[in-house]
């Protein structure tokens, strides 16, 4: 086990490193550097060459590019992401209180996805092929076909009509008012919930059905259990398993992929900092951002394996 | 074993026409055939969009700025006028064109680095899953916002935006599946009868994946459909004056949603519809061409 852990981090690396020369190479392909970009922004369009150029030696963007992939690993190894080449902030600072709201937003949709995805399964397999069963599934596919962002402007309606109110549009970090930031969070993770426990719920239906057919079952039954006892102690333990890693793994998504819902909800997360970072061929921000998704859903995907391990005792690695 | 009954008969009885398999996945699949009528709706409004539009999508009146619903205008009219059930009928065009473009772009080069990537083995196929990993790292909305960037926006580009996550995503499915082709004997005498490679790839292993290929490709059509308004609703995707669905939910949308919510309303229910009709196909056609996949 332990060994196993060791080569699963170590075989992070090369992905890593291969995001890293991914995302560095896509943004030199990108038209345009941030320096026009800037100049571009103050309304200067006509600014000298020279002007320029000056401008992006200060940014060390006339270095060759090995070295500049090369000063951008060296700062990486030693957790320093840089600063940022548009506002020249740390870049740690900028994404901070974002990473906060998305990763807040991240698991309040996982847990509304859990908690509809499990019940709702539980439910459709044991009304099998009734109404019940017909309702869920549809409801689920239903979830899978709304766009969450469309899902969330028709949520503000709602409540802009029915109770003339909408959410607060300022991000409240939790620890400053708790109040203020779950009014505010709650609708986008309803609507972002909502889409992913479209999958969940069809897995939890169908390996419920899967257990329910299996011999120990079968003799649970025999030997005159309670229902109840049944599904909870020898059917739920046994299908619960699949559904809780395509959450987890779904989860590790969540992280950087709501651009759009954040949009609609005015909230500044991570999804919106790219864009923004991208727009203004922000290198060094992009680059910080894109590393930070893509190790938290490397982590995830390793923490869902080993938890998966340690669950349950068929699994060992070796 | 001497034949059985039923396989003489299966063998004197008529292979059943298009029209045969056709019936028997209605009658089996009553929920895949919805789905199934849903593109056709949807194909039908996209190819006599201008026969059976009542109005011009781009013509903009003034004087209906921001109308209700009513007999001129059934869906109402948006910020500038223009005919909301006209530019939703318009849309059906963008997302099919989009959807399949990206879905067809990113399942066939999908399938075929997929399919050379179980072929060649060894180092190849080393090298292609560890690049694989690497885009998988990155959720999907960011890998094509990135594109746009390099690309610009606009339809076509869009369409590349789209289909370039999709591409790892269905190469590493259709390895799988290719893994176990690559041991059956009709590849081996293949290469005993000294076919080149590209030809063993194409002609040989690829028309033998076909199943989780075309899987792969209508499951990713729904997909397209909401990258795309998602991309347009971010203004990265389509742009103006065309005619498409995201687009149509952006900006005056959101501003007028609570005097004029039709604006917000429709277009949302016109893309739920068409992800809806193509995810129930896909799920039976999933079912039909592989049961094994079932429980995904």
């Amino acid at each position: 086990m332990g060994y196993y852990v060791l080569k699963r981090l170590l075989a992070m690396i090369p992905t890593l490193l291969g995001v890293a020369v991914l995302i560095f190479l896509l943004l030199r392909v990108v038209p345009g550097d941030v320096v026009e970009a800037r100049f571009l922004a103050q309304g200067s369009q006509f600014v000298s060459q020279d002007l320029m150029n000056a401008e992006r030696q200060k940014l060390g963007l006339d270095q060759p590019l090995w070295k500049q992939f090369t000063t951008w690993m060296w700062g990486l190894a030693r957790f320093d992401f840089g600063v940022s080449m548009w506002t020249g902030g740390s870049i740690a600072e900028e994404i901070k209180l974002r990473f906060a709201l998305s990763l807040q937003l991240a698991i309040m949709a996982s847990t509304v996805a859990t908690l509809l995805a499990i019940p709702l399964g539980i439910l459709a397999a044991m009304k099998q092929d009734t109404w019940v069963d017909y309702t869920v599934r549809v409801f689920s596919i239903a979830g899978l076909a709304m766009p969450s962002f469309w899902l969330g402007i028709l949520l503000i309606l709602v409540m802009l009509t029915a109770f003339k109110w909408i959410p607060p549009m300022v991000f409240t970090p939790i620890w400053v008012d708790p109040w203020q930031n779950l009014a505010q969070l709650v609708w986008p993770a309803l609507a972002i919930g909502y889409r992913y426990s479209a999958v969940g719920t069809r897995m939890m239906r169908s390996a419920m059905l899967e257990v329910l057919r299996e011999d120990y079952i079968r003799t649970a039954r025999a030997k005159g259990l309670w229902t109840k006892l049944i599904l909870s102690r020898h059917a739920l333990k046994n299908a619960i398993l699949p559904v809780l890693t395509v959450i987890s793994l779904e989860f590790a998504f969540l992280l950087g992929g709501l651009v759009v819902t954040e949009q609609v909800f005015n909230l500044n997360g991570l999804g919106m900092l790219f864009v923004e970072a991208i727009a203004r061929r922000d290198y060094t921000l992009t680059q910080a951002l894109v590393m930070l998704i893509a190790t938290f859903f490397l982590f995830v995907n390793f923490f869902v394996d080993i938890a998966y391990a340690w669950i349950d005792p068929r699994i060992r690695y070796s | 074993m001497a034949a059985s009954p039923q396989t003489v008969d299966s063998l004197t009885q008529r292979e059943p026409g298009w029209w045969g398999v056709i019936a028997d996945f209605c009658r089996r699949r009553p929920l895949g055939a919805l789905g199934g009528g849903i593109i056709l709706f949807m194909v039908f409004l996209a190819a006599s969009a201008n026969l059976i539009a009542p109005y011009d999508p781009l013509e903009t009146d003034y004087g209906a700025m921001l109308a209700a619903p009513s007999a001129a205008h059934w869906l109402g009219a948006d910020a500038f006028g223009r005919d909301v059930l006209s530019r939703i009928i318009y849309g059906s065009r963008t997302a099919l064109m989009v959807g399949l473009g990206a879905s067809l772009i990113g399942a066939s080069l999908g399938a075929v680095i997929g399919v050379a990537s179980a072929y060649f083995g060894g180092r190849v196929d080393l090298i292609t899953q560890r690049v694989v990993d690497v885009f998988f790292a990155f959720p999907v909305i960011i890998l094509a916002l990135a594109v746009v960037a390099i690309l610009g926006a606009g339809a076509g580009n869009v369409i590349i935006a789209i289909a370039t996550p999709m591409i790892p995503r269905c190469a590493r499915v259709v390895r799988s599946s290719a893994l176990s082709v690559r041991q059956m004997p009709y590849v081996d005498a293949a290469r005993a009868s000294g076919f080149g490679h590209r030809r063993i790839i194409l002609r040989h292993m690829l028309p033998n994946v076909m199943a989780p290929i075309l899987i792969m490709a209508t499951a990713f059509l729904g997909e397209a459909i909401l990258l795309e308004a998602s991309l347009s609703f971010l203004g990265l995707g389509v742009q103006e004056p065309v005619a498409a669905w995201g687009l149509m939910l952006r900006g005056a949308a959101v501003q007028f949603a609570e005097s004029a919510p039709w604006m917000a309303i429709f277009p949302g229910l016109a893309i739920s519809l068409a992800v809806f009709g193509f995810n129930l196909f896909g799920d039976s056609l999933r079912d039909a061409l592989d049961p094994r996949l079932r429980t995904q």
